[in-house]
């Protein structure tokens, strides 16, 4: 895709080189007249900051309930731990696409969300008492997963769970990890939401032109990359076994918590085309995004407005999952199919947004697939 | 000859005609050159395609390659499935402890390039060797440890990836060994060696191949066989060698092996270079029928188009691994395990480099000093690729390009 619409600059480049000073080929395929920074705007204060404040104040009350946890572990200082992780879980499914500025200066996403977490690995830092959670190299021992398997995942049993952490030799252990991971966690967001609220929200907007690095550009590439890899891959395609000859009911999202990954996974899908329809964090109201300069492109496929095919195919997609059980890895394992069915749904969308969406947008791919080996 | 075969007929003055742009008179008698659609060659009714050295080689290259990670293994072992003897247990299947073929015989052995340079083959093999070294006594000890600058250890690739396993200068020593023996084994033994007139010329090979006197006991002349060999180092892994392109062109296809094939493959699937894995195809099956019909010019025009190409393929897997470093190292979170391993397959490629070779010279496209010479710009600093900068790996990638015919941008994507 790069290479093609690279070509086709090469080749407009090359034709207007050769005529008499006719150079209005730019002007028609690099820039319109369309509001970006008002999109930008839109996009910046509606959405990702409302959605980022609402994410750390979800991480300061996993902060609180977890200190509570750790001076006192008990059924009720666990039972509250477990719901605010969750409800932060859910919430970060609004953020976790905006791998942009101090986000992605800080690889954001991989230190908080990698999945399957490397319990190995976990338990060797616990039993060691030092680590390292700024390498990356700890990115799969820490993190939401990671939490998961310290308050869901030692134990069947609540009490059984408490052990771990009252336990007189290794107790204090346990808890210091946990500690150590939700301080870390709730550090990383805060130095994210600081940076949009100091400062970055204005060069956002101000990066309002059509080069590779302008916001429009980024934001775009962020959004597929994030759709394909992290929505329709990670939640959906991996654990189902699209890409290997077997299937991982243990690499869904969530996995020691079990019923959660279905919530994730709409959460993060509405999110998604949230975003593309432009409309305000919790809100109904909606502004400009995508979709509306899909429509101000008058971009049509097949007859058919875009940014309705594509909000069609969202759709399809959430219905199609509605079907699947709560817990992902139940489904996997007991009928992988309707797993499966909601993939494809999913990279039908792949197509009309990286295809049909980037090249009404004259916006080029920035990242290809791993090499893989 | 069966009737649905579908031949391809070309008549060798119309050739010569087109690429000369001369008048087409010319009224020297050719022989018909009866191109088969595949890689089929047969001779009363028997087929006279035979490369089974060669497929022994690559899966004694692919079981050794996989032993660098196999910890519970001493030198010495490594080092003899590196140089097998015939009969001794060194490899997992039995038919390639049963074999006579050895990987290090033929490593940087080639008639061409150093039949009388016994040096450089010397100093050649012995890097080989010290990277089996390196990895036990270095490598293996520290498995558990966490790498840093200067030691040896181990580096998880960002988001939960896989391990790489590195030196004290963060060299990947299994994919040094691995892409460095794509150009010491496969392309030296096919460019050098077998695609060579030295070779294919040797002896009475031209008489025997006019008359048609066979090997005895076998279907094939000589001539046929050497040819064949090449063939082998490049398809020799394939389940469908009359078509290995099978498992080499189209999505998802990956090659048969972890050398040649496999990277002929990534290669091919980028749409800058599509249609290079038809083109060496082609050359290797026309050059095929041309020693069938007798027409040693036409082999040696097929022997240069696949010097040129595969030589090729070697160059842009070497820019593009030093880009995809050289991306990797400018990100503000640099994900080191998966810089270094980019750069040591880089590494590799560029080591390959001093095997290749340019037919308008018949000499590699860069010479062994100009590829240590790389290398040390690379990664000769006291802590290696630790400290290479962006900016070198542009320069590195930069100069490989300027001799061959495509751009950094078209290999680096």
């Amino acid at each position: 895709m790069k290479k093609f619409l690279l070509s086709i600059l090469t080749a407009v480049l090359f034709l207007s080189a050769c005529s008499s000073g006719d150079d209005n080929e730019e002007q028609v395929t690099g820039k319109d007249a369309f509001d970006r920074k008002g999109m930008l705007i839109n996009i910046a204060d509606n959405i990702v900051m409302p959605a980022y404040h609402n994410f750390a104040s979800d991480m300061a009350v996993l902060k609180t309930t977890t200190a509570d946890f750790v001076a006192s572990a008990n059924v009720n200082t666990l039972l509250n731990l477990r719901s605010a992780w969750s409800e932060a879980y859910i919430t970060w499914q609004t953020v976790s696409m905006y791998e942009i500025g101090k986000a992605e200066e800080l690889s954001y996403r991989n230190f908080m969300n990698v999945y399957p977490t490397n319990t190995t690995g976990i338990e060797a830092n616990i039993s060691a008492g030092s680590y390292d959670l700024t390498t990356v190299s700890q990115q799969d021992e820490q993190g939401f997963a990671a939490l998961d398997y310290l308050i869901n995942g030692l134990s069947d049993t609540n009490t059984g769970t408490i052990e771990f952490y009252v336990d007189s030799s290794d107790g204090a252990k346990y808890k210091k990890y946990l500690t150590d991971l939700v301080e870390r966690m709730d550090i990383l967001t805060t130095t994210v939401v600081a940076d949009w609220t100091n400062g970055y929200r204005d060069t956002f907007v101000a990066n309002n032109g059509s080069s590779a690095t302008s916001s429009l550009d980024k934001l775009v590439n962020d959004f597929i990359f994030h759709y394909e890899k992290h929505l329709r891959a990670g939640k959906i395609g991996i654990p189902a076994g699209v890409f290997t000859t077997e299937t991982f009911d243990n690499k869904v999202e969530a996995f020691y918590k079990g019923d959660l990954s279905k919530t994730l996974f709409n959460a993060n899908l509405s999110a998604m085309q949230d975003l593309f329809n432009g409309k305000h964090y919790a809100s109904t109201t909606t502004g400009a995004s995508f979709s509306s300069y899909l429509d101000f492109l008058n971009t049509i496929k097949n007859g058919e407005d875009l940014s309705q095919i594509i909000n069609d195919q969202f759709d399809l997609s959430r219905s199609k999952a509605s079907s699947l059980n709560e817990d992902f890895s139940d489904q996997v394992k007991t009928n992988n199919t309707p797993m499966l069915e909601t993939f494809d749904e999913l990279q039908k969308n792949v197509v009309f947004l990286k295809v049909d969406m980037l090249q009404a947008f004259s916006v080029r791919v920035d990242f290809v697939d791993a090499d893989g080996d | 000859m069966k009737i649905n075969r579908i031949f391809n007929v070309i008549c060798v003055s119309g050739v010569l005609a087109l690429s000369s742009c001369s008048n087409d008179d010319d009224a020297t008698p050719m022989n018909q050159i009866e191109e088969p659609a595949t890689y089929v060659f047969e001779r009363n009714g028997e087929s006279t395609v035979s490369f089974s050295g060669q497929t022994t080689r690559i899966a004694m290259s692919e079981e050794l390659v996989s032993a660098f990670k196999n910890t519970t293994l001493t030198e010495e072992q490594l080092d003899a499935m590196f140089a097998h003897i015939e009969g001794a247990n060194d490899f997992s299947e039995a038919s390639l402890n049963a074999s006579d073929k050895s990987v290090r015989s033929k490593t940087a052995a080639s008639r061409d390039y150093f039949s009388a340079n016994t040096t450089e083959a010397t100093a050649i093999k012995a890097e080989f060797d010290g990277w089996i070294k390196g990895q036990v006594a270095e490598v293996f000890p520290n498995w558990n440890t966490t790498a840093t600058a200067g030691a040896a250890g181990v580096l998880q690739e960002a988001g939960g990836g896989s391990n790489r396993y590195v030196n004290a200068k963060g060299l990947e020593l299994n994919q040094i060994f691995a892409k460095s023996l794509i150009g010491a084994l496969m392309t030296d033994q096919a460019l050098n060696n077998y695609l060579g007139t030295a070779v294919l010329d040797e002896a009475d090979n031209i008489t025997n191949n006019n008359d048609e006197v066979v090997v005895e006991g076998k279907s094939y002349t000589t001539m046929e066989h050497k040819w064949d060999e090449a063939y082998g180092y490049v398809y020799g892994a394939s389940d469908t060698p009359a078509t290995p392109n099978a498992n080499i062109i189209g999505e998802g296809k990956a090659g048969d092996d972890n050398f040649l094939s496999k990277y002929l493959s990534r290669v091919e699937s980028d749409s800058d270079f599509t249609g290079i894995a038809t083109e060496i195809y082609n050359a290797f099956k026309l050059g095929r029928a041309a020693i069938v019909a007798k027409e040693y010019t036409v082999r040696d025009q097929q022997a240069d188009i696949i010097r040129e190409k595969l030589s090729e393929v070697i160059a842009i897997r070497a820019v593009y691994y030093l880009q995809q470093g050289k991306n990797l190292l400018t990100n503000p979170t640099v994900d080191y395990a998966a810089v270094f391993h980019d750069l040591s397959e880089g590494y590799g490629f560029i080591y390959s480099l001093q095997f290749t070779r340019n037919p308008e010279t018949n000499a590699p496209y860069f010479t062994r000093s100009e590829v240590q010479g790389l290398l040390t710009q690379m990664a000769g600093g006291t802590d290696g690729l630790w400290t290479v900068t962006p900016e070198v790996l542009e320069t590195i990638s930069v100069a490989i390009a300027a001799r061959f015919n495509f751009t950094v941008q078209e290999a680096g994507s």
